[in-house]
C-alpha cells in the first residue's frame, strides 16, 4: 500500500485533515503538541488504497523535542511515498521554512495550503498557482477544517507519488553553497541516501548528524576555519536558517497580496489576550474558570443560594422523580443528569430484581445479577454524566485556545517548582485520564523534568477517581448530615494538585534536579470551539468508559461477589454470612497494612472491605466504588436494613456499617488518589520512563507518598494535636535538604543509593 | 535593549540572540534570528508574548532578557 506522511507544524490542522481523511476520530485540539505520536489510517477514495500517517509537528528538522524526533525519523527512514506538507497559510513564512528542509529530501512532495478561510477573512489573498510556480511543488488549497479541496488535494499527492523526485535547497545562492556541494559528493560517494539533506544538516552542525557521520565533520570544520561572516561568525546553524527565511521572504512572500487599506491595530484574539495574560488579572480569571467549572459538575446547591429558595420548591416529594432537581437547592448540570441517570438504573434493577423473582430463578443467581453485576456497574456508570460534563468543559476550554494562554501564564508560578508551564498541559489533561497525559509529557524537552512530571500526573484526579471522590464525599454527607458535600470534593482536588506542587518541589531539589528549560510557546488564535470537535472528545470518552465498565469492571464485579458469596471450603454463603468469605478472609488478612491510615483493624465488623476496594482499584479506578456497590447489599443486608441504589448510597452503607470516622473517609480518598493509579497508567509510565530503575523507583514514590499523605490526614484529622509533630518532621526534612544542597551536611549512606539510581 | 523592556505595540528588527546552543537553534527555527522584525505585543514581569513573521509566541523572562532588539 502507498504510504503517505502528514508532516507540518504544530497546530498547523494535520491531524484535523487525518480525521477527515481517513474518518479516524483522533484527538484535536487548539494548542501545539496534541499530536506525540505517529497516527496511522486509510485513505480509500483514490485509485488504490493510500496508508495516512499523521506526525507530531516540527518546526524543523532538527528536533528539539522528544516527539519531533519521531516526525524526522519517520520522513527518513520509512520513505513514504509522498509527504503531505500541511502549510498554515496565516501564517505563511514561518510554515515554508519547514517546507525549505523538507524539499531537500529526495521524497515526492505535496504543500496543502491550508486555512485559507481565516486568509480571506483577513483581506488578504494568496495566490496558490504562484507558489506552486515558485516552490516546483505542487499547491492545493484546502481547508481540514470544512472537508474542502481534500480529494484534489489527494488527486496530486498520488500523481506527485508516480515519480520520484529529487531534493533541492533553497540555499544554492547562499555562502555555504560550495561547503554544502562538497559535503553531499562526499556523502553520496559513501552511498548515502538524501545526500543532499544529510549534507545540509551536516553543515549546520545538527546534532543527531554529527552523531551519524563523524568522519564528514572534519571536512565542515576545517572549512569554518576559513570562513567569516559578518553578522553570525562561524554560527553555520544562524547562517543557514537565515538563508532559508531571506529565500522566502525574497521568492515566496510575493505570492500574498496583502490589504492595503487594512489599518495596522491588534485583532480580536490579541485583544483578548490583554485580559486573559495580564499580569495580575490572568492567574484569578483561570482559577474563576475552574471553580465555575467543578462548580457546575459536582454542586447540589447551584449558587449556594439553596438557603434562599421556598420549602420543597422543586422537590417532587412522593413523586418518581423526587429530588431529580436537587433537594436543598438547585442541582448543577452534572448533579441534575446523574440523578437523571440514576432514576433510571434505579429501575432497571428493580425491573430485573421483579421479574428474576417472578420466574422462581435461584437466589443466588439473582443475588449475581442484581447484588454483583447492576450493583457494581451502576454505582459507576452513575458518574458518568458528571465524568461527560466535566470533560465538555475542559474541551471548550482546550478547543478555544485558552489552556495554551494559561500554559504561559502558570509558567512564571511554575517555575517556583522547578518546571516550566509547557508541565501544565499534561497535568490538566492528567483531570482526563492518566494515560495521554503521560505520553504527552514528551512535548518537555528536560529528561528530569520529563520524569517529575510523570510521577506526578495520577495526583490530577482522573475521570475514573471522581466516582470516588462524588461517592465517598456524598456518602460523609448522607452519614453525618453534612450539607454541600461537593465541597468535600472540590478539595480533594486542590489535596491532590497541593501534593503534586510539594512532590516537584522536593524532587526538582534532590533526585531530579536539572536546569527549567525555556519556556517558548506558540500561541494559537482563539477560534469558537468546534461542536463537532467537542462531540468527538465526549463520544470517545463514553466509548472508552462504556467498554471499560462492560469488560475489567464487569468481570472484576463478578470475581468480587463470587469470592464474597464463598468460603475456602467452597460453600455457597448468604448474604448476612459474608464474614465468612474468602474475601473476608484475604481482607482481614491486609487489613493491618491500612491502619496507620484510618481504615484498617480499627475498624468494626466489615471494616475490611475497604481495603479490599483499594486493592481492587489498583486493577482500574472505577472498581473502588463497583465494589462497594457489589458488597453494599450483602452487608447492609447483614447490619441494617436500607435500600441501597447507587454509588452514594453503597458508600453511605458502608460507612453507617463499620463505623468509620471523617478523618479516615477522607485519608481513605486521598490513598486511593495517590497512589499506584490504574494498570493501563501504570504500563504507560513504564513505556515512557527512560530506565528500569526510575519506574521502579516511581512505584515507590507512589505508594509512599500515598502511604505518608492519607496517614497524616488521618492523625492530624482524629488528633489535631499530631500537627505539631507532623510539621516538625517536615521543617526537619526540608532543613537536611537545604542544607545537604548547600553542601553543609554530608550522608554518606544516602550517597551511595543516590548512585546506584544513577545507573 | 533586551526584549523584555522593549515597549509594546512597535515593530523592531532582532539583534543578537544570546541564548544556549540548543535554545538558540529553536528559536531560529521560530523565525527568530539576527534581523528578523519582531512586535511586543504584551509582556507580564518580564514574560512576553510577541508577533514573529504572522505567528504570536510566548517567552518566559529568562528567554527573553536574552534576546536583544533594537
Amino acid at each position: 500500500m502507498l504510504k503517505f506522511a502528514l508532516a507540518g507544524n504544530p497546530n498547523c490542522g494535520k491531524t484535523t485533515l487525518f480525521n477527515n481523511l481517513t474518518g479516524s476520530t483522533a484527538h484535536v485540539g487548539n494548542w501545539p503538541g496534541v499530536t506525540v505520536d505517529k497516527k496511522e489510517g486509510v485513505y480509500k477514495k483514490c485509485a488504490e488504497p493510500i496508508k495516512i500517517i499523521d506526525l507530531p509537528g516540527i518546526y524543523s528538522l532538527s528536533p528539539y523535542t522528544p516527539e519531533e524526533v519521531i516526525s524526522r525519523n519517520y520522513i527518513l527512514e520509512e520513505k513514504p511515498d509522498c509527504v503531505i506538507n500541511v502549510v498554515d497559510a496565516t501564517n505563511l513564512e514561518r510554515n515554508l521554512y519547514l517546507t525549505t528542509q523538507i524539499m531537500e529530501i529526495d521524497v515526492p512532495v505535496v504543500i496543502a495550503l491550508n486555512m485559507m478561510d481565516a486568509v480571506t477573512k483577513r483581506g488578504d489573498r494568496i495566490d496558490a498557482k504562484k507558489l506552486e510556480e515558485k516552490t516546483g511543488i505542487p499547491v492545493v488549497s484546502v481547508s481540514a477544517l470544512k472537508n474542502q479541496g481534500l480529494d484534489e488535494l489527494m488527486k496530486r499527492g498520488y500523481e506527485a507519488s508516480k515519480t520520484p523526485r529529487k531534493g533541492k535547497t533553497v540555499l544554492e545562492g547562499g555562502a555555504l553553497a560550495h561547503l554544502i556541494k562538497d559535503c553531499r559528493i562526499a556523502l553520496e560517494g559513501q552511498g548515502v541516501e538524501n545526500a543532499l539533506f544529510h549534507a545540509v544538516k551536516l553543515v549546520e552542525t545538527d546534532e543527531l548528524e554529527v552523531k551519524s557521520h563523524p568522519a564528514s565533520k572534519a571536512m565542515v570544520d576545517e572549512f569554518k576555519k576559513t570562513f567569516k561572516d559578518n553578522t553570525f561568525g562561524d554560527d553555520f546553524e544562524a547562517v543557514v536558517a537565515d538563508g532559508r527565511y531571506k529565500y522566502i521572504t525574497q521568492n515566496y512572500s510575493s505570492v500574498m497580496v496583502r490589504e492595503k487599506t487594512k489599518k495596522e491595530k491588534l485583532n480580536r484574539s490579541d485583544k483578548a489576550d490583554k485580559v486573559l495574560t495580564h499580569k495580575i488579572w490572568g492567574i484569578p480569571v483561570f482559577l474563576l474558570i475552574l471553580f465555575a467549572i467543578f462548580h457546575l459538575t459536582f454542586s447540589e446547591n447551584l449558587l449556594f443560594i439553596g438557603a434562599a429558595l421556598p420549602e420543597g420548591w422543586v422537590s417532587l416529594e412522593g413523586t418518581a422523580a423526587e429530588g431529580l432537581f436537587g433537594t436543598e437547592g438547585i442541582a448543577s448540570p452534572g448533579v441534575f443528569l446523574t440523578n437523571l441517570l440514576g432514576l433510571a438504573t434505579d429501575s432497571i434493577t428493580a425491573a430485573v430484581q421483579s421479574a428474576m423473582e417472578a420466574g422462581e430463578v435461584a437466589s443466588w443467581a439473582t443475588g449475581l445479577v442484581c447484588d454483583g453485576m447492576l450493583g457494581g456497574l451502576f454505582a459507576v456508570v452513575g458518574f458518568l454524566p458528571q465524568i461527560l460534563v466535566l470533560f465538555l468543559f475542559f474541551s471548550i476550554l482546550e478547543d478555544s485556545g485558552y489552556m495554551a494562554r494559561v500554559a504561559f501564564i502558570l509558567d512564571r508560578l511554575f517555575r517556583k517548582f522547578g518546571l516550566s508551564g509547557r508541565a501544565f498541559m499534561p497535568m490538566i489533561m492528567g483531570f482526563g485520564c492518566s494515560v495521554p497525559a503521560t505520553i504527552n509529557t514528551r512535548t518537555l524537552a528536560d529528561k528530569n523534568e520529563r520524569i517529575s512530571t510523570i510521577r506526578v500526573i495520577p495526583f490530577f484526579s482522573c475521570g475514573a477517581k471522581l466516582p470516588i471522590l462524588t461517592a465517598i464525599a456524598g456518602g460523609i454527607g448522607v452519614a453525618f448530615g453534612l450539607p454541600n458535600t461537593d465541597i468535600v470534593t472540590y478539595g480533594m482536588y486542590v489535596l491532590g494538585i497541593t501534593v503534586a506542587i510539594v512532590c516537584v518541589l522536593l524532587m526538582r531539589s534532590t533526585t531530579m534536579k536539572g536546569d527549567v528549560p525555556p519556556f517558548i510557546m506558540e500561541l494559537p488564535a482563539y477560534h469558537l470551539p468546534q461542536p463537532k470537535n467537542l462531540m468527538l472528545h465526549l463520544w470517545d470518552k463514553t466509548k472508552h468508559f462504556v467498554k471499560k465498565a462492560f469488560t475489567i469492571i464487569l468481570a472484576s464485579t463478578i470475581v468480587v461477589w463470587v469470592i464474597s458469596h464463598f468460603s475456602f471450603g467452597w460453600e455457597f454463603l448468604e448474604d448476612t454470612e459474608i464474614d465468612r468469605s474468602i474475601l473476608a478472609g484475604i481482607g482481614q488478612l491486609i487489613q493491618p497494612v491500612f491502619t496507620p491510615m484510618g481504615f484498617g483493624s480499627q475498624l468494626g465488623a466489615f471494616g475490611w472491605v475497604f481495603a479490599v476496594a483499594a486493592i481492587t482499584g489498583l486493577i482500574a479506578k472505577e472498581n473502588v466504588i463497583a465494589t462497594f456497590g457489589t458488597l453494599a447489599a450483602c452487608i447492609v443486608g447483614a447490619v441494617i436494613d436500607v435500600e441501597t441504589d447507587g454509588g452514594i448510597a453503597a458508600a453511605g452503607a458502608m460507612i453507617a456499617a463499620t463505623g468509620i470516622t471523617v478523618p479516615a473517609l477522607i485519608s481513605f480518598i486521598a490513598f486511593n488518589m495517590l497512589t499506584i493509579p490504574c494498570f493501563a497508567a501504570v504500563a504507560t509510565a513504564k513505556a515512557e520512563l527512560p530506565t528500569k530503575k526510575s519506574f521502579n523507583f516511581t512505584l515507590l514514590f507512589w505508594l509512599g507518598t500515598s502511604y505518608a499523605v492519607s496517614t497524616v490526614i488521618y492523625l492530624i484529622g482524629s488528633w489535631w494535636w499530631t500537627v505539631f509533630i507532623v510539621a516538625a518532621v517536615l521543617a526537619a526534612v526540608v532543613v537536611l535538604i537545604v542544607l545537604y544542597n548547600k553542601g553543609k551536611i554530608n550522608f554518606s549512606a544516602l550517597k551511595f543509593k543516590k548512585k546506584a539510581r544513577i545507573k | 535593549m533586551p526584549i523584555a523592556v522593549a515597549p509594546a505595540g512597535r515593530k523592531m528588527k532582532v539583534v543578537k540572540v544570546t541564548a544556549d546552543d540548543k535554545t538558540r537553534r529553536h528559536l531560529e527555527n521560530l523565525g527568530i534570528t539576527a534581523g528578523a522584525e519582531i512586535e511586543v505585543i504584551s509582556g507580564s514581569g518580564g514574560s512576553i508574548i510577541c508577533k514573529v513573521k504572522d505567528g504570536r509566541l510566548a517567552l518566559d523572562k529568562n528567554l527573553s532578557t536574552k534576546i536583544l532588539v533594537a
